[in-house]
């Protein structure tokens, strides 16, 4: 397995809708292993940072450059990139006609080449890491949310990604099912997973993250180590915005 | 009257077994002015019904000639059991017709076996579509293993009904699913052109479409291409079944969440491994109802080739009471078709049923 120092770089980015901009020249560098939490208000860009990540929202100008390859137009196989890079998304996104297992064993028989019963075995060890392993023969539709999203990041992992981008993958779910979702993302950042969260889980990122990123209007406004960023942040902007998801 | 039971049907806890007689009783019988509608109903169906089963069963005639029936009241089955194998095979000459029976039979366990959803894949529903029409095609026209040569001008009757049919069926239903992703293509060229030949042929009449391939296409195509009668009629009732189909196509997979797409793009699937294996297996379970209601159009709109000079079921069935003196009883004859119209497009939307059934299942 390669693991090569720097996972993600992001130079300059600059993201268009249009004739709206939405991203201002981001610049992020994530090492192999580093987990980065990635915090801000709605519509900060969040989102269209980490999308632009796996290329599911193409960039304008500045380079992105994952696991050593360059996201440009001219990208042969957009693909080989992203079976590194596994992505759970804020509604899980699972694929409703198909069961727990056959979501787990889709892309590893298809994109990874494995024989069914090599994909299903591994499959069944990730159901087992994210506690649902009997719900394997079970549908999307008959799980309740915290257990859709465990099966949407068992289905990540069965790609053995280098990567994990996670886009607020607990905000759409209850109160009493975010602790079981959390446990199972500090579980993979113990394991030494390089992991970008969009998540306003403060808890999980003082545990977790190597680094908090605070986002606004499309910049990086602050980068700084959880403790740093929440005991003492620098900028007016990440205090007023702390204040606001701390104080209530 | 019915409106008036509604309202106390809705207080009501959901029906049981046991309150059918109950229920009966108040929402038929609750009132005598109710009473009496009920009653007057009741009698004018028993009459109808008593009618039709001594006009058809009990003064009926089920074998003998023309002058038989007359004699009798009732209806002369006669003319079905006596001329059924023209109604069946058309012109198709009598000592070959055996094959007419086994092809027909073949093209029914082709469209069987492609309802079944184990044999659903890309790799399988083009073989049993080859198996199941080269068997038809080698059957009815012969020139192998000594079987005579039969022109596709003598086809006829039920065998060339379904052939029409599933015909169209097979070669609509790829193209509805090529027209619908081409309508959706990134390329703005290729969509709108795509748009503009689908919104172009759904404003032309069936009839008209048939027409230009039966008629005005032989004039337009260099020789080599024009083929049969048949199949180039087959193609256009393809084509239209196809633009039809291709809009509820569009129609499923529009209504598909945009994360399933994204979903399967993170996992590194590319076009067609999303395409076949997450976005069409969606959209079709989405589109099922109106899917099976173009279907069975399409089985009844094959009656439409008659105009063409094609001896399908209704042509024959016109032939069979035309002559040999049978000309007064065209109804058992047009029965005896309605049935055998009947008994296909009931299947199929019992099919189209159970399969919604099925599906909800899984995708509940
Ligand atoms: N498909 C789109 N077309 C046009 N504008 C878009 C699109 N997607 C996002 N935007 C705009 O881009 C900006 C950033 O959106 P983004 O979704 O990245 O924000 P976010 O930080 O993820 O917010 P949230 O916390 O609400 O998810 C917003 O102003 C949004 O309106
Ligand atoms: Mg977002």
């Amino acid at each position: 397995m390669k693991q090569p120092s720097t996972a993600v770089e992001v130079v300059n980015l600059r993201k268009f809708y249009g004739s709206h901009q939405v991203l201002f020249d981001v610049n992020l560098t994530v090492a192999g292993g580093e987990k980065i939490v990635i915090c801000g208000p709605s519509g900060s860009g969040k989102s269209t940072l980490i999308r632009c990540l796996n290329k599911l929202e193409d960039h304008q100008s500045g380079t992105i450059r994952v696991l050593g390859t360059e996201l440009n137009d001219e990208i042969d196989n957009i693909n080989e990139v992203r079976r590194e890079v596994g992505m759970v998304f804020q509604h899980f996104n699972l694929f409703p006609h198909l069961t727990v297992l056959e979501n787990c064993v889709l892309a590893p028989m298809l994109v990874r080449k494995q024989d069914r019963k090599t994909a299903e075995a591994r499959a069944m060890t990730y159901l087992e890491r994210v506690k649902i392993p009997q719900k394997a023969g079970a549908y999307p539709g008959e799980l309740s949310g915290g257990q859709q999203q465990r099966v949407a990041i068992a289905r990540a992992l069965c790609m053995k990604p280098e990567i994990m981008l996670f886009d607020e993958p607990t905000s759409a779910l209850d109160p009493e099912m975010i602790s079981e979702v959390l446990e199972v993302m500090t579980e993979l950042a113990q394991d030494g997973m390089t992991m970008l969260c969009v998540t306003h889980e403060m808890g999980f990122a003082r545990k977790v993250a190597d680094r908090v990123v605070f986002m606004d209007k499309g910049s990086i406004v602050e980068e700084a180590p959880p403790s740093e960023f929440f005991d003492n942040p620098r900028h007016e902007r990440s205090k007023a915005f702390l204040s606001q998801i701390l104080g209530h | 009257m019915k409106a008036e039971t509604t309202l106390t049907d809705i207080e009501l806890p959901p029906t049981q077994q046991a309150k059918f007689i109950p229920d009966l009783r108040r929402d038929y019988f609750s009132t005598t002015g109710r009473s009496l509608v009920t009653l007057v109903c009741l009698a004018l169906i028993a009459y109808l019904v008593w009618s039709f089963i001594d006009w058809a069963l009990l003064r009926s005639v089920w074998a003998g000639t023309p002058e038989d029936c007359h004699k009798a009241s009732g209806a002369c089955w006669a003319v079905v059991t006596d001329r059924y194998r023209l109604i069946l095979f058309g012109l198709y000459p009598y000592e070959e017709q055996w094959r007419s029976a086994l092809a027909c039979l073949a093209i029914l366990a082709t469209v069987v076996l492609s309802c079944i959803p184990l044999f659903w894949s890309a790799r399988l529903l083009p073989i049993i579509w080859l198996a199941g029409y080269g068997t038809f095609y080698y059957l009815m026209k012969g020139g192998i293993f000594g079987l005579p040569i039969i022109l596709e001008t003598q086809w006829g009757g039920l065998a060339l009904t379904t052939f029409v049919f599933s015909s169209t069926f097979v070669i609509g239903m790829p193209l509805a699913i090529i027209l619908a992703l081409l309508r959706r293509s990134k390329l703005p060229v290729i969509s709108s052109l795509t748009a503009l030949f689908i919104d172009g042929v759904r404003s032309l009449p069936l009839l008209s479409i048939l027409f230009t391939a039966a008629i005005i296409l032989p004039f337009a195509l260099p020789d080599f291409l024009v083929g049969d009668k048949l199949y180039r009629v087959i193609l256009g009732s393809a084509l239209f079944f196809a633009v039809y189909q291709a809009e509820i196509l569009r129609s499923g997979i529009q209504s598909l969440p945009a994360g399933q797409e994204e979903a399967a793009a993170a996992l590194g699937l590319n076009y067609w491994q999303t395409i076949s294996r997450i976005i069409l297996p969606q959209a079709f379970r989405l589109a099922l109802p109106p899917t099976i209601n173009q279907v069975v159009i399409a089985f009844m709109e094959t009656s439409l080739i008659v105009i063409l000079g094609f001896f399908e079921v209704t042509a024959s069935g016109n032939a069979a009471f035309t002559a040999g003196g049978w000309n007064s009883f065209f109804a058992e004859v047009y029965f005896f078709v309605a049935l055998i119209y009947f008994t296909f497009t009931f299947s199929l939307s019992r099919y189209g049923a159970y399969l919604e059934r099925s599906l909800k299942v899984s995708s509940r």
